[in-house]
């Protein structure tokens, strides 16, 4: 018996040694950003760029085809009905819009060469490029567009990008935003509103635009059987597996580099690292923080961080007394670290919050930064007359990631005396707490965050601090009440002079940014990974990946 | 035993019916509106209601669950909310994945179980012995996520014999199934050491010994065919946990199969999708309790149906 104690504690031994060798190059579970990534900056410099280069430049790719690898899902390929990221972002390989955003961000022509907007903001013209055809062969022009919106706004389609140009009242009638579509030639488009809509040009950056002919054939099936005028052509969609097109040689623009392009669906971070590794996937996103320490043996990876869209913040219930202070909401910004915020949750590729929209978005003004003065904090709340502090509930997703922010929050408050109680819930559960009756309302602190994929300061703010957005109609759950802001708001849609909304938006956000209905924490990076041997796929802000351009070096 | 079988499976039929209802109540009632998920959350109110009544959710629970039952009779499933797919669509893809996973994890897990098992009994108290049980003890309490990755980084990173994921080829499918089938292979490699160890005791093992047999007879007719039906049972008890366990692999392995759509499907609210799943599950524990049962019947000739 003792000669095979001693063995079995030999082999014991064995086996730890070996998983922890294992474990040392082990990436951690699904999207949990590890806050000991060891990539954590000393400052929030965090600016764009590379956060590993590639060693090997040299590397080849072994084929032509292009594999990337995506944690979310494609839901459908009909653009008309799109609202994740992931299928807009497949969907743009297939299909293409009148206009889209470069990388700054700015509005560039795309299907149209060129547009006009009147004086009164009112009347939208499009000139539209020549000869452009769609992938079954029919032309590209007027009554295309003309086709296209005919379907979008048929509200027996329930497509869900119909809301964009319909206003839907109270009492449940629509009115619709377009007033008339004239097709005065082959090449000219004018959309007519019926008011000024100044990010009606926003909107437009997201309709693509689909064969009319294969709309008359396949009618809602358009999703099963794509059809647009982009760089690609729709070859296969298995859903919850990958989604593969091929090169489009009668491209009206530069064809395409690579033979194909395949969007794989892997949901565990960690596989998506090894397909990196091993070569099955020549890029990947997202790429959370702490797998980039997996990757640096291997030479031709190249990871990558940029700006986005999201804005984290917590919002503050403005209505209970103990919140309705301003005082008391600017003490509780200047009680955060937020520095320490973006280490803990970002390993530091996060910008601090330095407005109440990230500064991609149109029209960002930089406001005057809450810094971390726990003097001030107390003095505030000593002024306020609640220098003992006071206990609220703090809500939100029960995910890993963000119980991690809500702790940290929770601590932050605890230095000036608030008690926060984390209660972390269903993303479901947590908006069923919160669409309820206004007398109903039990929302106090929601540790949230919010993405424009239109990168517009109407959509980054609208739902969540107009006043007449608060609960249970939207999103404003600080029920922020503010009448001047409220002016600004409507304001800034009616005129589409880019001097006067900057004004407008400028106005605005200084407005909400001083009333602290928030708290403002940060705006996380998007981070992706690619092989050294391809180039030219990014990803945008909005988190939607860009491979039209992609070239594989073989 | 031609009918023994179709009264199981008659009787089968008010179970499935009872378990449906169930489904569709719990799942209707927990928290969580659709309509909001779908619309968005920044979409105003008058939004969210339009789409709850497209998707037919404003309508009494009562009322829902008739058209419900009225398609199934017509073996319509309805659509997912996500899209708008019919679920049949839906889940027709996934099924092949599964099946093969579950089915590959089973025979892995039994092979590798029941070998480990006989090996453990019969060298009871040996160096092999305790090899086996350690294995038997870690299948159990590696837990199968960390399996997974472990096994990729091995065998696709560092080796690049396999692929990481996907089901691209029958590759594929090995690292996925041995992963699955760690915890019932576990389990199968105890009960199966502990059935053969008192089936050896029983005087006739001893007879077969007197008597001249070879020992690998002893061993492989009588011993073990005499404990196999406990190892049927267990079999059959953990197939049901397979599928659960199968949503962890499909995740880690990227495979898309019914485990990972279920989960996600409860993410999303989407109603009929999770019925038509939970069913499909249901009707499956169905078949594997009757499929053991008529085993026994085979393994043990006194137990037999009339």
């Amino acid at each position: 018996m003792k000669k095979y104690k001693k063995f079995l504690t030999l082999f014991l031994a064995g086996v730890m040694t070996v998983s922890l060798a294992a474990c040392s190059n082990q990436p951690n579970k699904s999207n949990e950003t590890n806050s000991q990534g060891t990539q954590a900056k000393a400052s929030s410099d965090s600016t764009d760029g590379d956060l590993l280069t590639a060693s090997d430049a040299d590397s080849k790719s072994a084929d032509n085809d292009l594999v990337i690898a995506i944690e979310g899902s494609i839901s459908t390929l009909d653009p008309h009905n799109v609202t994740d990221t992931n299928s807009i972002a497949t969907t743009r390989g297939i299909y293409e819009s009148l206009i889209e955003f470069d990388e700054n961000q700015e509005f560039v022509g795309l299907l149209a060469e060129s547009w006009d907007i009147s004086e009164d903001s009112l009347t939208y013209t499009f000139n539209l490029r020549k000869g452009v055809k769609f992938q079954d062969g029919t032309y590209f022009n007027s009554a295309a567009v003309k086709a296209n919106f005919d379907r979008l706004l048929d509200v027996d389609n329930s497509l869900s990008r119909r809301r964009a140009f319909v206003v839907t009242n109270s009492d449940g009638t629509e009115t619709p935003r377009i007033e008339s579509i004239e097709t005065p030639d082959d090449y000219t488009v004018v959309f007519k509103l019926v008011n000024p809509y100044s990010v009606f040009i926003n909107k437009m950056a997201q309709i693509s635009i689909v064969s009319p002919a294969a709309i008359e054939q396949h009618g809602n099936d358009i999703m099963y059987n794509p059809c647009g005028t982009g760089p690609f052509i729709y070859e296969e969609w298995t859903e919850g597996d990958h989604t593969t097109m091929m090169r489009n040689e009668d491209y009206w623009g530069e064809v395409a580099s690579v033979d194909s392009v395949t969007i794989k669906e892997v949901p565990e971070a960690g596989s998506r690292t090894a397909m990196l590794q091993t070569g099955e996937a020549d890029f990947v996103y997202p790429m959370p923080a702490d797998q980039i320490a997996a990757v640096e043996n291997n030479g031709d990876i190249t990871v990558s961080a940029s700006a986005s869209n999201i804005m984290r913040y917590v919002t503050l219930n403005t209505e209970l007394e103990a919140l309705s202070d301003v005082r008391i909401r600017q003490a509780m910004n200047y009680a955060i670290d937020k520095e320490a915020y973006i280490q803990l949750m970002y390993a530091g590729y996060a910008e601090i919050a330095s407005s109440t929209v990230p500064s991609i978005i149109n029209f960002y003004s930089a406001q005057t930064p809450y810094t971390y003065d726990l003097e001030k904090a107390k003095s505030l709340m000593e002024e306020a007359g609640y220098g003992d502090g006071f206990t609220l509930t703090l809500w939100g997703d029960n995910s890993t990631q963000e119980i991690k922010g809500m702790t940290f929050v929770k601590q932050q408050l605890e230095q000036i005396g608030i008690t926060a109680e984390v209660v972390p819930m269903e993303p479901a559960t947590v908006s069923d707490k919160i669409y309820v009756e206004r007398e109903e309302a039990a929302v106090q602190m929601w540790y949230v965050n919010w993405s424009a994929s239109d990168f517009s300061m109407d959509s980054s703010m609208r739902a969540l601090l107009i006043s007449t957005y608060a609960p249970p109609t939207s999103a404003n759950t600080a029920f922020y009440n503010n009448s001047e802001f409220d002016d600004l708001m409507e304001q800034g849609l009616l005129t589409a002079d880019e001097a006067e909304q900057t004004e407008i938006y400028s106005k605005a956000q200084e407005l909400a940014w001083n009333d602290a209905p928030w708290l403002f924490l940060a705006n996380d990076q998007v981070i992706y990974a690619t092989k050294s041997y391809l180039s030219d796929v990014r990803v945008r802000p909005d988190g939607s990946f860009n491979f039209v351009n992609a070239v594989l070096e073989q | 035993m031609g009918r023994y079988v179709l009264k199981r499976l008659l009787n089968a039929i008010p179970l499935l019916f009872a378990i449906l209802f169930f489904v569709f109540l719990f799942i209707h009632l927990i928290p969580g509106d659709p309509a909001r998920l779908v619309a968005g959350i920044d979409a105003t109110k008058e939004e969210v209601a339009l789409i709850r009544e497209q998707l037919g959710l404003n309508k009494p629970l009562l009322t829902q669950y008739f058209e419900y039952m009225k398609g199934l009779l017509t073996f319509d499933l309805g659509d997912s909310i996500k899209g708008g797919m019919s679920v049949a669509e839906m889940i027709a893809p996934r099924f092949k994945p599964t099946i093969i996973l579950t089915i590959l994890s089973i025979l892995w897990a039994t092979l590798l179980g029941v070998v480990i098992g006989i090996v453990s009994a019969v060298k009871r108290g040996k160096i092999l012995d305790y090899t086996g049980m350690v294995i038997a003890i870690s299948g159990i309490s590696i837990p199968g996520f960390w399996l997974g990755l472990i096994l990729i980084q091995i065998f696709s990173v560092s080796l690049g014999w396999l692929p990481t994921g996907g089901i691209t080829t029958w590759k594929s499918y090995i690292l996925p199934s041995l992963t699955m089938g760690s915890g019932v292979m576990a389990i199968l490699a105890r009960f199966t050491r502990s059935a053969m160890l008192e089936t050896m005791r029983e005087d006739y093992i001893r007879t077969a010994r007197a008597k001249g047999l070879r020992e690998m007879l002893v061993i492989g007719r009588h011993a073990f065919k005499n404990s196999l039906i406990q190892v049927v049972t267990v079999l059959g008890l953990q197939i049901g946990g397979l599928l659960t366990g199968s949503v962890l692999v499909e995740t880690v392995f990227s495979i898309p199969g019914l485990g990972r759509l279920l989960v996600d499907s409860i993410n999303y609210r989407d109603y009929k999708v999770v019925q038509a799943l939970l069913l499909f599950f249901a009707f499956e524990y169905v078949i594997v309790n009757l499929v053991v049962d008529v085993l026994y019947g085979v393994l043990n000739p006194k137990i037999r149906y009339n």
